[in-house]
């Protein structure tokens, strides 16, 4: 798998990525990154000058809220949860990933 | 929730920054060390990071606001820049007061004169009605009395059909004998009009205009002005021509019809007159039905009056006028445009000359806007921090020109001009604020183009290369010359207006006029009801004439039944007995009821026969008496029209041809006169003589001196002979005539001004845009003058360049004048629209201002010592 395909990472597909990890539970930001890192199996690195513009677009958007927390380390870190809202846009855009990548399977698969 | 959350954020953005900022800086410095937890080195850590300043920047960008916060900086730094620029800020704000402080002052009495609406419900349904006679030439005239009752009887187009009778009345029992408007209005006129009172109540058709209770209602402006806007008014009584009338309501304020003092009712009539035409006539569209079918519906109604009253209404017709033309008409509507279209023109020259300042200035900052794109500004932030500037001078030049205008109107104002309507109701209202708002925006935008277009995205790295040495482009040079040649243009749009207007305010103010104003006072005199029974009137007429006669300080003195110059014109139809040519349609000349003293008061020369004496009675028989021996005098015109070839005098002519058989002797022919005012063609006239029953009320007295200081005198003679008299309207004659082309005098006045501003704007223009391109030149033309050239070659030089666009301004001008002229002929008074003195004179005036202005730096290059000069270099 090229690594080159991180730099090309769309925005709208990493507003869903980080909307995934935030699925299961809150997390801070480091967490979102290396959560994404590893469902992806290593394909997308988010690097930090383009997770926090996200993740503070996101949160303006209203999709997450955040407070403060301790980490596992006991560091003080910021915390972001999926609201009500941004669960709702986790599941408009499952469904438009799982129509678009359905679509894209059946154009390249047929001979 | 949708809502209030952006709100809040937007917020939380810009009223607490800093613990933004300071929460972004702890979450970053968290997020490094836990990277430094994971067992990365420091430096890793902030390589991974990639910049925490370039990270903090990409996250203010996304937040709420940020496009905000920026502008609040760029605002800051603008007005730092105006700050240390006093006299651009002060020279520019004072240009943009001038022309938005104008701008505001016209337009805020276009729109009180032609945009704001009518105080009626539904105003879009109520018409006017008026009669006509197409094939007498009569396109618009008021009804009669019996001709409005049948309209109201058989129309199926109108909800309401109603009826506006003027007359006066002396208010007596309260204080000094008063004239007053008493308007005789028929059942629903009111309801017709959609207004209602704002105290009391309207009449019931039933019981008020059945006539068993005398009951009146008043205007609004009257009721303030006369009883103090008294809430207790209604019940009260009020004693008008000797008769106690109840009031029962009291209108709201506005114009027209409502505006007047006082509203009785004008009951039906069985036997209502035909023949005279003093009625006018509103209509209240019924739902569904259009001005073209009612239109329809009234012709057929004309087609059956003409068949049933072939006497008084052979060839009647209707004409439905629309409540839009109300308030102003034609002519008025014309000068408040033509005004409007000025004051733009005044406005887009102080635009221009803005830009050429903002375009100098550009110059010097040329570097700095270099350095902000080297730096990754972007072309429209570049453009958003120059226009800064022009809105921020626009806003002090909007606010610093709503005082001005204030001010200014208030001083309009005081002059009381007749003509313009409404024009004490003009003011800031919010339709003109917003108008003020959008013109300042637009100026900023305009004036802040040419700037923001010259901004060197493209020359950065010679703009950053040319130093500290100002210089400006050869387009930049360019842009400029063409900014002069618009303001010249323009300015000569301008000049012309102006200088239309005043040469056709001369003329009017010097055509012969035909009567004399010099020391003739006017004033009115109202009879009551007893004056015009057994002679009581001739009776006080004749002894108030005797009495002034015996006053030292009066030459001359006369009545008429309508004043000159500002009254009504009654005309009739008159011819020769027999007609001298056949087949022609009678001439419609004004009539007018006079006392013999009238023609000297007046000063209208006799020209054959004789004036009227006391031999001579009034047209119309008395009740019980014989047909009187008729004489009438006529005017000149009128003797040529229909005597070609003869002496007039002793011939028979027929009065009210048409609508009835009247002969009567020419005694005498007088001189013409404007009757209507100076700018319409002098009047047909026939003068009738006046008597028991014909009594006129306009008094015209010419005096030894100041005709004003008589006038004690003669209220003193008045009141000796009857307290109760009204006297109203005292004027000189010369303010009468003043006031009668008031509104010449206003668009005249005011064009004159902008023109004045204009040319004053324009010639800075070209100075300031000369002045810099030879500061420019300054190396160039030292060398010059070290290789020999002379300083009269330098000046021509010079002047050439300075006169280019100038010149070219003058073409375009004169090429838009003559485009536009055909707007203002109508305006004109004896001069053409396309007059070749007023062309040349303002093209001769621009093109010698300009010189002048050109001549300065131009001197100043012929100056130039080559050896400073090429040291600078």
């Amino acid at each position: 798998m090229p690594s080159t395909s991180a730099t090309s990472l769309l925005q709208g597909t990493l507003d869903v990525l980080i909307l995934k990890a935030l699925a299961l539970e809150p997390m801070h930001g480091l967490g979102i990154s290396r959560r994404i890192a590893q469902v992806t199996g290593g394909t997308f690195q988010v690097k930090p000058g383009s997770l926090f513009p996200a993740l503070h677009r996101m949160e303006e958007a209203g999709w997450l809220s955040a407070e403060w927390g301790e980490s596992d380390r006991n560091r003080r870190a910021k915390f972001y949860r999926l609201t009500k809202a941004g669960r709702k846009q986790l599941k408009d855009e499952t469904d438009q990933w799982a129509r678009i990548s359905a679509a894209m399977a059946s154009a390249l698969e047929t001979p | 929730m949708t809502f209030w959350r952006p709100m809040r954020m937007l917020w939380r953005n810009l009223a607490r920054r800093r613990r933004v900022e300071e929460d972004l800086d702890e979450e970053l410095r968290s997020y490094r060390a836990m990277l430094e937890d994971e067992g990365l080195s420091r430096r890793e850590a902030l390589m991974e990071m990639d910049g925490m300043e370039r990270i903090k920047e990409e996250v203010r960008d996304v937040r709420l606001g940020a496009t905000l916060g920026q502008m609040a900086a760029e605002l800051r730094q603008s007005l730092r820049g105006l700050r240390r620029n006093p006299g651009l800020t002060v020279v520019g704000t004072a240009m943009l007061a001038l022309g938005m402080g104008a701008s505001t002052v016209v337009f805020s009495i276009f729109y009180s004169a032609l945009m704001q609406p009518l105080p009626f419900r539904d105003v879009g349904r109520v018409v006017e009605l008026a009669e006509t006679r197409l094939a007498r030439g009569i396109g618009e005239a008021a009804f009669s009395e019996a001709n409005f009752w049948d309209v109201r009887a058989q129309n199926h187009s109108f909800s309401d059909v109603a009826t506006y009778h003027y007359d006066e009345a002396n208010l007596t029992g309260a204080g000094p004998a008063e004239k007053v408007t008493q308007i005789e209005v028929s059942p629903e006129f009111f309801a017709t009009l959609g207004v209602s009172p704002v105290l009391g109540r309207d009449f019931s058709s039933q019981a008020d205009h059945g006539g068993q209770d005398a009951v009146v209602i008043l205007g609004n402006r009257y009721w303030r002005t006369r009883f103090g806007a008294d809430p207790g008014i209604l019940g009260k009584t009020l004693r008008l021509d000797e008769r106690a009338f109840t009031v029962v309501g009291v209108l709201p304020p506005g114009e027209p019809w409502i505006d007047e003092q006082t509203y009785v009712p004008f009951p039906h009539r069985p036997d209502a007159d035909r023949s005279s035409w003093e009625f006018s006539v509103i209509a209240r569209l019924a739902p569904g039905v259009t001005p073209q079918s009612a239109r329809a519906d009234l012709q057929r109604i004309a087609g059956t009056l003409a068949r049933a009253y072939p006497k008084d209404d052979a060839g009647i017709g209707f004409h439905v006028e629309p409540s839009s033309t109300w308030v102003a008409g034609a002519t008025t509507r014309r000068a408040l445009w033509v005004l409007l279209a000025a004051v733009t023109f005044l406005l887009l020259i102080a635009c221009l000359n803005l830009a050429n300042l903002l375009l100098a200035r550009g110059m010097s900052r040329q570097r700095e806007i270099a350095v902000r794109t080297a730096l990754g500004a972007s072309r429209g932030r570049l453009v958003r921090f120059v226009m800064m500037e022009s809105l921020l001078l626009s806003g002090f030049g909007a606010v610093l020109g709503l005082a001005l205008a204030y001010g200014a109107l208030h001083a309009i104002q005081a002059l009381e001009i007749r003509d313009i309507p409404r024009l004490a109701d003009a003011g800031l209202h919010p339709w003109v604020l917003g108008f003020a708002v959008a013109t300042a925006i637009l100026t900023g935008v305009l004036s802040g183009m040419a700037p923001a277009w010259q901004a060197p995205v493209s020359r950065i790295a010679a703009a950053l290369r040319e130093g500290d040495r100002q210089t400006g482009s050869r387009g930049q040079g360019r842009l400029r010359a063409v900014l002069v040649t618009g303001e010249v243009a323009l300015s000569f749009l301008l000049l012309v207006g102006a200088g239309l207007l005043i040469r056709s305010f001369t003329q009017l103010m010097n055509v012969n006029r035909g009567f004399q104003t010099e020391n003739r006072l006017l004033f009115a005199v109202t009879f009551p009801g007893p004056y015009r029974q057994n002679g009581a009137g001739k009776h006080f007429l004749d002894r108030f004439f005797e009495d002034l006669a015996a006053m030292p300080q009066v030459i001359a003195a006369g009545a008429v039944n309508q004043r000159p110059v500002e009254g009504l014109n009654f005309g009739m139809g008159i011819d020769a007995a027999p007609p001298r040519q056949a087949g022609r349609r009678a001439p419609w000349a004004g009539w007018r009821v006079v006392s013999p003293g009238y023609f000297r008061a007046v000063g209208l020369p006799l020209l054959k026969g004789r004036w009227f004496d006391e031999r001579d009675r009034p047209v119309w028989a008395e009740r019980g008496q014989p047909e009187p021996d008729r004489r009438v005098v006529i005017s000149e015109r009128l003797a040529k029209l229909i005597f070609p070839q003869e002496d007039p005098i002793g011939k028979r002519v027929a009065l009210w041809k048409g609508q009835g058989l009247m002969e009567a002797d020419v005694v005498g022919v007088v001189g013409d006169m404007r009757e209507r005012g100076l700018a319409s063609d002098p009047t047909l006239t026939v003068y009738l003589p006046y008597g028991r029953n014909a009594l006129p009320g306009e008094f015209v007295v010419h005096t030894r001196g100041n005709p004003m200081a008589v006038m004690p005198a003669i209220r003193a003679a008045i009141t000796a002979l009857d307290a109760n008299l009204p006297i109203s309207d005292v004027r000189s004659f010369d303010e009468v005539v003043h006031r009668s082309v008031g509104q010449q005098r206003f668009q005249t006045l005011l064009l004159g001004v902008f023109s004045g501003l204009a040319l004053l704007l324009a010639t800075t223009g070209i100075y300031g845009v000369l002045s810099y391109a030879m500061s420019r030149r300054t190396a160039e033309i030292g060398l010059r003058v070290a290789l020999g050239a002379s300083g009269g070659s330098i000046l021509r030089m010079a002047m050439v360049q300075g006169m280019r666009p100038v010149l070219a301004g003058l073409g375009l001008g004169a090429v838009g004048a003559w485009w536009l002229s055909r707007y203002v002929g109508s305006l004109l008074f004896g001069v053409k629209a396309l007059d070749a003195v007023t062309y040349c004179a303002v093209a001769a005036l621009l093109a010698i201002t300009a010189l002048a202005a050109c001549y300065v730096p131009g001197r100043r290059a012929m100056r130039i010592d080559p050896a400073v000069a090429l040291r600078i270099e």
